[in-house]
């Protein structure tokens, strides 16, 4: 379990007033897939890179299991906005890379990175350089990458914000899919309303600076879930106009 | 195939006039410009006696030694100064002050200090080039880019796996260039310390012949380090390509 204890971020730190985050009170269960929706600048993106230890909050602290995070952790996985795979690495050597700096033996690195690379459908690509990918594959090899460190959490920012409608709802799919096949926490970060129902348990609503949390919606729909019935659509006008209220 | 053809004319050109000036008109004596066949005549004779050979080989031995050695020093200390804020502040101000320095102005004491010979030449190369390849290999290593640290990190790298696995191989892109700066350096001085410091080598081979009245083969001096500097630049515009990511 994640505990955010009245967590703030200010990046002046002695002047009031600049704080992009403010009294943020969280507490995210074991497997639960949690996403966070807020305007562009509500400084969800640091929420997430404070939990990541990639960041640290000016006031509270965050807890994982009784311990407070102070740095990064191959315990939570992270995966990036932008494209962030290591361009002089295969497929499957830029999947490897967590296990390797864990000095696992080569036959057992490979083995478990091959397994993850299927598990994104990415097999037939395990010698192909980066380069020669699209964006879509790019974002599955780094949740390989990722998943092949067999995280207690997995944090995700944006990841799929560059990519067509199309190929945007099939990786949702798979996601949810690993979700449940690997029962792992996830913190899901995004602007889009839709793709927050679509995957989400919960989802928390951030407001415009400072980022504060001004609602929490429980999606109780069932999975894989069908963006036309009328719960969805419902949850959708109350999220987005909750949404542009901020704005 | 127009790429070519459009790089040959200006050389074929100058060629061309530089017949017609030195060869039927007549109003620019040999001593002063050999024309394009006194040249060709040095090249033979100096090809013959093995002159040019020696003197090549010499000098090229000489860019390699001193440009190794510049890449030992300068890489690891540029990847040390990008990587440490710390190791930067502490060594900025040499770097600082001796950079600007003409690495020519360093041949009374490489002489000074080594004599005449390899030691002083190699000295002399390693000042004027280690600089341009430790501080494109410091500007690589700040400039990788962020996210590619942070995802080391997140995969439970530590400090040293992600300077070693990420930082590293991340700016080997700015290191070529250093180092394809550094040759061309390397080369100007070279030939600079053996015009003064040295009894051989290209260097020697330009300033003895001009002294001498001899031109032709100051000339042929000047283009073999020419090719050479041309055929460097195309080998690291490859490998430069190679690690473009």
């Amino acid at each position: 379990m994640i505990t955010l204890e009245n967590i703030t971020k200010s990046f002046i730190q002695e002047e009031r007033g600049h704080n992009i985050l403010k009294n943020i009170n969280l507490k995210v269960n074991k497997g639960e897939f949690l996403c966070i929706v807020g305007p562009s600048g509500c400084g969800k993106t640091t929420l997430l890179r404070m939990i990541a230890g990639l960041d640290f909050p000016t006031n509270g602290q965050i807890i994982e299991d009784e311990t407070k995070i102070l740095g990064p952790s191959r315990e939570r996985g992270y995966v990036f906005q932008q494209y962030s795979l290591f361009p002089w690495r295969n497929v499957l050597d830029n999947v490897a890379f967590g296990l390797e700096v864990k000095g696992l033996e080569k036959e057992e690195i490979y083995q478990k990175a091959r397994k993850y690379l299927e598990m994104v459908g990415l097999s037939q690509y395990e010698n192909s350089s980066p380069k020669e990918l699209s964006g879509g594959m790019k974002q599955r090899v780094a949740i390989a990458r990722s998943l092949v460190n067999d995280p207690q959490v997995l944090l995700m920012d944006e990841p799929f914000s560059a990519l067509d409608v199309q190929t945007r709802h099939k990786l949702q799919d798979e996601l949810v899919r690993i979700w449940s096949e690997e029962q792992k926490t996830i913190i899901f970060v995004t602007h889009n309303v839709d793709e927050s129902i679509f995957l989400a348990d919960r989802v928390v609503v951030l407001s415009h600076k400072p980022g504060k949390i001004i609602k929490t919606f429980n999606i109780n729909l069932k999975r894989i879930r069908d963006r036309s019935t009328p719960e969805f659509l419902n949850l959708k006008k109350e999220i987005t106009s909750l949404l542009e209220i901020e704005l | 195939m127009r790429k070519i053809f459009i790089s040959m004319i200006l050389p074929v050109s100058i060629i061309i006039i530089w017949t017609i000036l030195t060869t039927f008109t007549g109003l620019i004596p040999s001593y002063f410009l050999p024309s394009p066949f006194e040249v060709l005549q040095s090249f033979e004779t100096l090809l013959m006696n093995g002159q040019l050979v020696q003197d090549t080989s010499l000098t090229l031995m000489r860019v390699v030694i001193g440009l190794t050695v510049s890449a030992l020093v300068g890489i690891p200390l540029g990847i040390l100064m990008g990587w440490s804020n710390t190791v930067k502040d502490f060594s900025s101000l040499m770097v600082g002050i001796f950079r600007p320095i003409p690495p020519i102005a360093w041949i009374p004491f490489a002489i000074l200090w080594f004599g005449v010979g390899l030691e002083s030449a190699i000295f002399i190369i390693f000042v004027g080039s280690v600089f341009p390849i430790l501080i494109n290999t410091m500007d690589g290593v700040k400039r990788v880019d962020k996210v590619l640290l942070e995802s080391a990190y997140t995969l439970g790298a530590s400090n040293s796996q992600v300077l070693r696995k990420v930082a590293v191989p991340a700016s080997l892109p700015s290191i070529v260039t250093g180092l394809k700066v550094g040759v061309g350096v390397g080369l100007m001085c070279t030939v600079a310390a053996e015009m003064i410091g040295s009894n051989n080598g290209l260097g020697y081979l330009i300033f003895t012949s001009t002294s001498m009245l001899d031109t032709g083969s100051a000339i042929v001096g000047m283009l073999t380090i020419g090719v050479i500097g041309l055929g460097a630049d195309y080998l690291f515009s490859r490998i430069e390509k190679d690690v473009s990511w």
